[in-house]
């Protein structure tokens, strides 16, 4: 069942020319985690901020758990929504204790707000330290703060705005898992927004990419990667190449050899082959492959790309394992195994 | 199943609260500008013959001496402690602020007294060398006289800002200077003095505001300029749109200086691109250059600060007996009273009208926010004459719908109401900037995050953004009640009969040839002055680091 849902969303700033989110509608169901992404001025944390109730929209509706909370000039106020937040500086309060600041938003109906909120600080992984200030926490720990306190009291939806941004490489992975398990454990729905596909990737049900405040495409991350509803949404999740190439009867031409493919018929006109490096495979022995010169080889420890150049200087990127060594200037082969077809023109 | 409240977004009482202070606050300005086009009083035209050119004149002679001064005095020094290091250089950053905590009239009287026949340099000269002058030493009560006086108590804005520009200048600019062959002096004048231009502009726009406010030095000093005007054609004359329209030309003078500093600025960036603004480094420079600029920098403080402070302690000394008793310290509980007053609503108001910015997301919740603190660089006599009129108008409407025509009185005009009144229009900004810096400090993020866990925006301003800018409040009072305690030409016009303040009895003693008896009321104005000044001085030099 869906839980919120925003129907032709609309938001300009002040007197900005362009809309900051246009005529963006989606659903989020219930106990799933949602991930915004796109590049900065896409709208992804305006969207964010409008589910809050921090900005309004020009016009649109926002329904959640299925009431309307804004409706053309009407509008719930942000403390009668029962939204979480968790926001990227992480907004603690400094003049607060930890225990204080999770203590905040429990209504002192349920029961005893102080047990409650210690319990959530468990939850989090923070068992001691209650009555220390936030600026003694470590950044990491300050995170886990702001996250149980935007849950105890028990939010319809929690948001989190950048979630990872502020983490150091080595434990990013680490807390990425975490946060994960937490709001799987407490069964909550959650967005979140970020700019980093890889923290989308591995912390999300499903993804939705902005660009321009428009709403690109929202699925599952594979479905994203392998079925892009346009260039921009492939490319978000690393640098396609695309390769031009002449159809005839049996394969298409290309500045690197021939490709045997019966689908080519079906093309009249020149067409690109749009590959990632993945997608391609370097291999030794002369046949029925492409050919080029290896230009460049950059080692990653996880793996490598080496840049294969044809006779007029256009490059394709491959990736290999690690293992395997290359001579640059070396002439080699080289097939794919997966390409998507689209009209050059 | 719980029922959602529809609200209209854009309307909370807070907005409502706001826009009653600001119709409040902008009442004298809106006044002065209606009865602009009301027909002149009859003695305008005696006035406009023959007056209004030399009001003219010393106005526009007594702001461009000034500027000069105030430019010589305030960036040399503020060059040389910002820039080289010599004996007291420490304790110079902050001594050359003190002059400003001296109120420009003191200032005067108590030079006249050093001048006077009686004063120290006379009477040393004639107890040693047997040499007597004819009168004053040296006549200071002219224009050049109010030009000397109001530079040396004015100049530490320009010292203050041409310092903390100075100090943010980014040192790898100068040392690009340096390698590109050019020496300290040049390097002054074609880098640092360019970039540091628009601060010390503004350093200036302030000085000259000062200048226009003030009343109580040029009226000792006998040069008549628009502020004396102004309380001529009120007191003497009682000719209220005469006063007006003395006041409409005085703000043509503001605006002109406001739109001049605007101009100056313009749309170029003065400040370092790259985030690397390392404070430049202080150079060694020879034994005689070190004297030399600490004996300027001692010279400058001694006259602009010790000598007359030095001169107020001894007439303290000489008098306190007589002057210090139940009426004088009556005199004091009143005027603390006031000003602390004064700096509490001011805080509150500012508190209000910051709390609706913060809450809206409306730009023109922020323009008409401004509109607030205007009066800042309104004359203090413009403003009096401003509230003046409607609270005239407002006691008149009441004896005649009210009460019958024969109890006729005062309501609201010529009560404390009216002057708090006036010290709130006045002196609105030097209370509402530090609590905007502090509402910027904190961010808006802890804010949202209280009314996102379902506390209401009143309850989150008294639980979080309160608490977290207590000491930013303290500040803002304490700063609108030092202004308070020193404000002479509002207190004047404005002031229930017969009732004193420190800064009027300090005045009103020292124009009846009670000079040194004045001096008890003015070393309280100024000691309580220097309090903040030092306070300042902190938040500059945290800035620095």
């Amino acid at each position: 069942m869906s839980i919120l849902s925003l129907r032709r969303i609309n938001k300009k700033y002040g007197q900005a020319k362009v809309f900051a989110v246009n005529e963006v509608s989606f659903d989020v169901e219930e106990g799933e985690i949602l991930a915004l992404v796109g590049e900065s001025g896409s709208g992804k944390t305006t969207l964010l901020r409008l589910i809050a109730g921090l900005e309004h929209p020009d016009d649109g509706t926002i329904s959640l758990a299925g009431q309307v909370i804004v409706q053309g000039k009407e509008s719930v106020p942000p403390h009668d929504r029962k939204v979480g937040m968790v926001f990227q500086d992480y907004a603690l309060f400094p003049h607060l204790t930890i225990l204080e600041n999770v203590t905040f938003g429990i209504a002192k109906s349920k029961g005893n707000p102080e047990q409650l909120a210690k319990d959530t600080l468990k939850l989090v992984g923070l068992t001691e330290d209650f009555k220390k200030y936030p600026h003694q926490l470590s950044g990491g720990q300050q995170q886990r703060v702001a996250l149980a306190r935007a849950i105890a009291p028990n939010p319809r939806i929690l948001l989190m705005d950048e979630p990872f941004s502020n983490l150091d490489a080595m434990l990013k992975d680490q807390v990425r898992e975490e946060i994960r398990q937490i709001i799987k454990k407490t069964g909550i729905t959650a967005i979140f927004v970020t700019h980093d596909t890889k923290d989308a990737l591995s912390t999300a049900d499903r993804i939705a990419i902005l660009h321009k405040g428009y709403l690109q495409q929202i699925d599952i991350p594979k479905n994203l990667y392998e079925t892009p509803v346009n260039p921009y949404v492939a490319n978000f999740f690393g640098k396609r190449n695309e390769l031009l190439a002449t159809p005839s009867e049996d394969g298409f031409y290309t500045s690197f050899g021939f490709i045997t493919d019966l689908e080519a018929k079906k093309y009249k006109r020149q067409v690109k082959l749009l590959f990632r490096p993945e997608h391609g495979e370097v291999v030794q022995r002369e046949g029925q492959q492409l050919s080029g010169k290896i230009v460049k080889v950059s080692y990653f420890g996880s793996h490598q790309l080496v840049k294969i150049s044809d006779d007029e200087g256009f490059r394709v990127t491959i990736r290999t394992n690690p293992g395997r060594i290359f001579d640059e200037v070396e002439r080699t082969f080289f097939y794919l195994w997966k390409y998507d077809i689209e009209e050059a023109f | 199943m719980d029922i959602i409240r529809k609200k209209y977004y854009w309307w909370n009482k807070w907005t409502g609260y706001a826009l009653i202070i600001l119709l409040f606050v902008a009442t004298p300005l809106v006044t002065i500008l209606f009865k602009l086009f009301a027909s002149p009083g009859g003695s305008w035209s005696h006035i406009a013959n023959n007056l209004l050119y030399g009001y003219f004149q010393n106005t526009l002679l007594l702001l461009l001496g000034v500027a000069a001064l105030t430019f010589l005095l305030g960036v040399s020094t503020a060059w040389l402690v910002s820039n080289y290091e010599f004996p007291g250089r420490r304790y110079f950053e902050w001594l050359l602020i003190l002059p400003l905590g001296f109120p420009g009239y003191i200032m005067a009287y108590t030079y006249v007294g050093i001048l006077d026949y009686t004063g120290p340099i006379q009477t040393f000269f004639r107890n040693t060398f047997d040499i007597s002058f004819k009168g004053s030493l040296i006549d200071i009560m002219n224009l050049p006289g109010a030009i000397f006086i109001l530079s040396i108590t004015l100049f530490p804005y320009v010292f203050l800002i041409s310092r903390s520009s100075f100090l943010q200048q980014s040192k790898t600019m100068q040392e690009a200077s340096f390698l590109l062959g050019a020496n300290r002096t040049k390097t002054f004048f074609k880098i640092a003095l360019p970039m540091a231009r628009p601060a010390i502009v503004a350093g200036i726009a302030l000085a000259s505001m000062e200048v226009l406010n003030d009343y109580g030095t040029v009226k000792y000093f006998g040069v008549n300029t628009f502020t004396t005007g102004i309380f001529r054609a009120w007191f003497s004359m009682g000719d209220a749109t005469t006063a007006i329209y003395l006041a409409a030309i005085l703000m043509i003078f503001v605006f002109l200086i406001l739109y001049l500093e605007s101009l100056q600025r313009g749309n170029r960036q003065y400040s370092s691109v790259n985030g690397l603004n390392k404070p430049t480094a202080r150079i060694e420079v020879s034994m005689q250059k070190k004297l030399l600029y600490s004996a300027i920098c001692t010279i400058i403080f001694l006259i602009s600060f010790l000598i007359p402070f030095l001169q107020l302690l001894k007439w303290v000394w000489l008098t306190h007996e007589k002057v210090v008793n139940q009426e004088f310290l009556t005199l004091i509980y009143r005027s603390f009273g006031l000003a602390a007053i004064a700096g509490v609503l001011i805080v509150i108001f500012s508190v209000i009208l910051l709390y609706a910015l913060r809450l809206s997301p409306f730009k023109w919740v922020k323009s008409i926010t401004k509109v607030a603190t205007l009066g800042y660089a309104i004359p203090g006599a413009v403003i009096a004459v401003g509230v003046m009129i409607p609270l005239l108008a407002f006691d008149k409407w009441v004896y005649d719908a009210l009460l019958s025509a024969r109890t006729a009185g005062l309501f609201l005009s010529g009560t404390l109401f009216a002057l708090i009144f006036a010290y709130i229009v006045r002196f609105m900004a030097v209370g509402y900037n530090p609590v905007e810096a502090g509402f910027q400090k904190i961010g808006i993020h802890v804010n949202e995050a209280s009314r996102l866990l379902g506390v209401r925006s009143t309850k989150t301003l008294w639980k979080i953004d309160l608490p977290l800018i207590k000491t930013t409040l303290f500040s803002g009072i304490l700063l609108v009640f030092v202004d308070v305690l020193k404000e002479l030409p509002l207190t004047l016009i404005l002031r229930p009969f017969n009732y004193q303040t420190l800064a009027t009895k300090a005045f009103d003693m020292a124009t009846n040839e009670m000079i040194a008896e004045s001096a008890n009321a003015a070393v309280i104005i100024i000691l309580t002055g220097i309090i903040p000044i030092i306070f300042l001085n902190q938040m500059i030099k945290k800035r620095e680091l």
